[in-house]
């Protein structure tokens, strides 16, 4: 019934394909694959429960800083330290809804900014837990199967298997019971109150799937810079860009955060050896124009106007 | 008949405005209670005060004899108490027919029986046709259509109508006012505030009466609209 999974399985047929066609942009491959997962979490707190984070570089950071100290200082398997990073990350959203879900708005998203930096300051700060501001280096990782996790190809992989779950859970949530409470919520608090939903429970539910799906991605992303620096992965430009690839490709859609993240970083890349110092000028305007344009994001406004159009080839 | 709802003594004050003052309603199954009121009367705060939708500040409310006044909107939906709101409030980046489904999903929790009960709901308020259409394409009267279609889909014991009537013609009247006797002969309660009073006169068992907050007539519908009070209320003395 839902041509979404269709579509998935044959993107990541596609995706699994490239490294083998070129090798050359395959860095480029794995950031469009790791902002897909990151803008898809993302996606379920801002978009399709209506509330705007500015704050999930925290959870990238928290899951990239598990594996790196837990591969430093204990020898633990990425894929513990993973799994670790993101129940913290889940537990950290949830006090962190309990705390700020009262707010509104902007509001609540200036919340997430202030919590955001107060990590990264703990990060730079408490040398002891973080290594302080000259970061950690994550020099040994075990092989399973001999698989090299240091290798690219093999990070593009882990990158793909990461976006497509969480592709994969933003299509299941779509049709579900679940997806239309979060959307009722966003929409309009007290009718979904009327509908018999308990507002600040949904929100709750998403901030945590969120948070604990972005630290997924934080623990790939940890294993492939390697090295990490508390004030670039806690940086609030990353969540901003996080929110800015949804808020392009389409808030509170299932392909909208795959569409954007291919249209930012592809065209990011292309500007850099187009227009070399004008580059983040023309990206700027880019990201204008289609905030203009396209209020509802890419995908966003293509789903309106699919809806009208069925309904008027119905009637 | 079983009281299903008794609301008792019931205070809402916002600072130092009292909004509804001391007021108590009851409501036996199968009947329809009106509210009606010259506009400030306190109407939407007594009925958002019983729905859980503005704090009580003193006095008590009981559902099928549990006492809610303390639970939120919510769990009273839950319970059973299903509510329109004077102002249209649809989800605008969902369908139709979506719509409905958020209010059917509560006792449905399964998208093919939630479909079903959203569409039975649509198509009882005659909507059917436009289930797939964006609801913020829809014009105000079937906005306020799909607003009853929302509410009959949570499949409620009690059902909280704020205006549904006001500004449709006489025939989309007549209609809907055929529409709630039908609901409350299946055994619906109806608890609904109305300016037009044909609709009460038509619907009503028993008439509450407020101005300034205070109750200050109830009984039939024809007792009420013969009380010097009430019509003193409405038009003012000379």
């Amino acid at each position: 019934m839902n041509r979404n999974y269709t579509i998935l399985l044959g993107l990541v047929i596609l995706a699994a394909l490239f490294p083998v066609v070129s090798s050359s942009y395959i860095t480029v491959g794995l950031t469009v694959l790791m902002f897909t997962g990151w803008a898809s979490s993302w996606n379920i707190l801002g978009g399709w429960a209506g509330q705007l984070s500015l704050g999930h570089a925290t959870f990238v950071g928290l899951g990239a800083y598990f594996v790196a100290i837990g591969a430093s200082q204990f020898e633990l398997a990425p894929w513990w330290s993973i799994l670790i990073g993101m129940a913290v990350a889940g537990i950290m959203a949830l006090l962190w809804g309990k705390l700020t879900f009262g707010l509104h708005g902007p509001y609540f998203t200036l919340s997430t900014i202030a919590i955001a930096e107060m990590v990264r300051l703990v990060a730079i700060n408490e040398g002891w837990l973080t290594g302080g501001a000259t970061g950690v280096f994550i020099d040994y990782l075990p092989e399973p199967f001999g698989i090299d996790l240091f290798d690219k190809t093999v990070q593009y992989y882990l990158m793909l298997a990461y976006a497509a779950i969480t592709l994969l859970i933003t299509i299941f949530i779509s049709t579900r019971k679940f997806g239309y409470q979060l959307k009722a919520v966003r929409d309009n608090e007290e009718a979904a109150m009327a509908a018999g939903i308990n507002p600040t429970a949904i929100k709750l539910k998403a901030f945590v799937l969120s948070a604990m799906l972005t630290a997924l991605g934080g623990g790939i992303y940890g294993i492939f810079l390697s090295f990490i620096e508390p004030h670039i992965i806690f940086n609030l430009l990353l969540s901003v860009q996080i929110a800015l690839t949804v808020i392009i490709g389409g808030r509170g859609t299932i392909w909208g955060p795959a569409v954007g993240a291919a249209v930012l970083i592809i065209s990011g890349e292309v500007f850099r050896t187009v227009f070399e110092q004008a580059n983040m000028l023309v990206y700027g305007i880019l990201i204008l124009v289609v905030i203009l344009a396209m209020p509802k994001g890419i995908v966003g406004e293509y789903a309106h106007r699919l809806i009208r159009r069925k309904y008027a080839n119905r009637a | 008949m079983q009281t299903v709802l008794k609301a008792d003594r019931i205070k809402v004050q916002f600072g130092g405005l009292i909004a509804v003052n001391d007021v108590s309603v009851s409501l036996k199954q199968g009947e329809v209670l009106g509210l009606i009121g010259p506009n400030g009367a306190g109407k939407s705060t007594l009925f958002n005060a019983i729905t859980g939708f503005a704090p009580v500040t003193s006095g008590q409310v009981h559902f099928f004899d549990q006492n809610v006044t303390a639970l939120p909107a919510y769990v009273r939906t839950r319970l059973g108490m299903g509510r329109t709101f004077q102002t249209e409030r649809p989800y605008e980046d969902l369908t139709v027919l979506e719509n409905v489904l958020v209010a059917a999903f509560l006792k449905n929790p399964k998208r093919k029986e939630a479909e079903e009960v959203a569409m039975s709901a649509l198509q009882k308020v005659g909507l059917a046709d436009r289930a797939h259409q964006l609801s913020s394409d829809l014009n105000l009267a079937r906005l306020r259509r799909l607003e009853l279609a929302k509410a009959l889909a949570l499949e409620p014991k009690v059902l909280f109508l704020d205006e549904i009537m006001a500004g449709l013609n006489p025939p989309a009247l007549k209609q809907m006012i055929e529409f709630v006797r039908e609901l409350t002969a299946s055994g619906i309660s109806v608890v609904m505030v109305e300016h037009i009073m044909q609709a009460i006169i038509e619907l009503s068992d028993h008439v509450v009466v407020l101005a300034s907050g205070n109750k200050i007539a109830e009984g039939t519908a024809h007792d009420v609209i013969n009380n010097e009070q009430v019509i003193e209320a409405y038009l003012g003395t000379d």
